[in-house]
């Protein structure tokens, strides 16, 4: 129950001063999202403005994720927080579900926001809105996966080096792969989408809005993607992070 | 009275390019309710520590009990009872004292009325009340000290481990961080306190150890601490003169030199011969960092 606990404390307390001290934070994380759509709506085809909002909801919980796991990290490290955490009575697990859960309160405005559009401009149900926010969850927990793991194998570079690296890979992540538009785009190479968190998320979101007809078996071998390579991440990041020196 | 920590020979070798022996089989004890200094240069061995004291750091060897509870088999159970301020410890800009202290204390376990009074108490017993709700960017670097230093205190731990907690503080910050701790030992906490400062040393302790590569040379209260040396008086001495190490050890610190003396009447000897020689002289009782230089090893010493 303490781990639990533990972890919606360390999750508040990384977000709620943001949230109060710097609510501008909330507009940046929705604009960073809303970007490529703006470009869409001048030159692409109205159609791909669903593409482009789905794109958007998957960037904004993937972009905070890896961030949350670089960045926050590194900066408690930097601050020391980290130790003064370390020597009291609290879980490592708290602490690392914590940092990723922070910024995902952080981006709850922009993620609804870009929901209610999507479902607004492309009737969805609830069925479909469910399989969304999973979709959205595992996306979440795959890029913050990502993020513990540089930051836990990067573990001496510099904050500003591991900063660098977090604003990158958010970005290469995001915008390269089919994440704002569909993979059928690529032609035969679709199926890199399935091997990216990202666009694998968004392929899948696609699929429940019926704008991707994938078969059934496809359906289960893209999750199956997700989460295996969630989990291997996050297997990685255990074998190596040390919560205590020796 | 009771022992709050222990370290039982404690070794700790860091590998990195060579080796590097940072705790030599340190043996010592912290009473229950004591402020405990751990004095020495930079690199002695001091934060090495308090880390492993603090579970942050594993020991190569040996182990420490705080408690009663061994730092290597029971961590879990050590962490409910101590706190800590690392050294060079910074502050996120949009947090203010309040947050560090009342999320801190949540930690621990606490309710949040509970979490409340604790971090109010933890607040005031650092002057820092009034400022509770100033995010750490606009305060200064002393009002950021004690503000992490409430963090520690909010969670209301028998033993608050703070290393070089006054550090690029001004006098004044440093002596309002002094008090603090005091008022603490005085309401029964334990303190170990890290510090390369003699002052603070010589102002917040009950008992000091003074720790040099990685060996505890000396450990006691002040007045056993300065019964270490013979010499009981220095004199300063400005100028040129001639033949004083007929009169003690001496120490040359540029046109000055410092001459350490067993007794009262050999200082007065000395004075009388400075003044008579129109040199300027003062003499005073040793002090703790007069001890500190002669156990670490002084500069441009000249034995008679």
């Amino acid at each position: 129950m303490k781990v639990i606990k533990d972890t919606l404390i360390i999750a508040w307390m990384k977000s709620y001063p943001d949230l109060k001290r710097n609510p501008l934070l909330l507009i940046v994380i929705a604009v960073i999202s809303a970007i490529p759509l703006f470009f869409m709506a001048i030159f692409a085809s109205e159609g791909m403005l669903i593409h482009g909002l789905i794109g958007a909801m998957v960037s904004t919980i993937s972009f905070i994720g890896v961030a949350s796991g670089i960045q926050d990290v590194s900066w408690d490290r930097y601050v020391k927080i980290r130790e003064m955490i370390v020597a009291m009575p609290v879980h490592p697990v708290s602490y690392a579900v914590g940092v990723a859960l922070a910024p995902l309160f952080l981006s709850l405005p922009s993620l609804v926001f870009f929901g209610v559009v999507a479902s607004a401009w492309h009737f969805v149900d609830v069925p479909t809105v469910a399989w969304t926010i999973l979709t959205l969850v595992m996306a979440w927990a795959a890029m913050s996966a990502i993020g513990f793991i540089i930051s836990t194998y990067l573990y001496k570079a510099s904050t500003y080096l591991l900063n660098n690296i977090s604003n990158l890979l958010g970005l290469g992540l995001i915008f390269i792969p089919p994440v704002y538009y569909t993979e059928t785009m690529l032609g035969g190479l679709s199926w890199v989408s399935m091997i990216i968190p990202t666009s694998n998320a968004a392929g899948l979101i696609r699929y429940y809005f019926g704008l991707l007809p994938l078969t059934r078996e496809a359906v289960v071998v893209r999750w199956l993607i997700l989460i295996v390579t969630t989990v291997v991440f996050i297997v990685l990041t255990s074998v190596k992070a040390k919560w205590r020196e020796t | 009275m009771t022992e709050a920590v222990k370290s039982l020979n404690l070794v700790r070798v860091y590998q990195s390019k060579e080796k590097v022996e940072a705790l030599k089989g340190v043996n010592l004890s912290i009473d229950k309710g004591e402020l405990f200094t751990l004095l020495g240069p930079n690199g002695a061995g001091k934060t090495t520590f308090l880390r492993i004291i603090s579970t942050q750091l594993m020991p190569t060897k040996g182990d420490a009990m705080v408690f009663g509870y061994s730092v290597l088999t029971q961590p879990k159970e050590v962490r409910k009872h101590i706190a800590v301020v690392p050294q060079d410890v910074a502050t996120y800009g949009n947090y203010t004292p309040w947050d560090y202290a009342y999320y801190f204390a949540r930690l621990r376990g606490m309710p949040s009325q509970t979490a409340r009074q604790a971090a109010e108490k933890a607040l005031k017993s650092v002057d820092l009340f009034q400022l509770k709700n100033r995010t750490c960017s606009t305060l200064s670097g002393g009002e950021k000290k004690r503000g992490i230093i409430a963090s520690a205190l909010a969670s209301e731990a028998d033993v608050l481990m703070l290393d070089e907690p006054t550090s690029g503080l001004d006098a004044v910050a440093r002596r309002g961080v002094w008090s603090a701790l005091r008022s603490l030992v005085e309401a029964g906490k334990t303190i170990l306190l890290t510090t390369h400062m003699m002052e603070e040393a010589e102002m917040v302790s009950d008992r000091l150890a003074i720790i040099n590569k990685g060996d505890v040379i000396a450990e006691g209260r002040l007045d056993e601490i300065k019964r270490l040396v013979n010499e009981k008086y220095r004199v300063i001495v400005s100028g040129h003169f001639d033949k004083l190490s007929d009169y003690g050890e001496v120490t040359k610190i540029g046109d000055r030199q410092i001459v350490y003396v067993k007794t009262e009447n050999e200082a007065l000897e000395l004075l009388k011969t400075s003044l008579k020689l129109k040199l300027r002289a003062e003499a005073s009782p040793i002090t703790l960092e007069d001890v500190f230089v002669k156990l670490v090893g002084g500069i441009n010493n000249e034995s008679h």
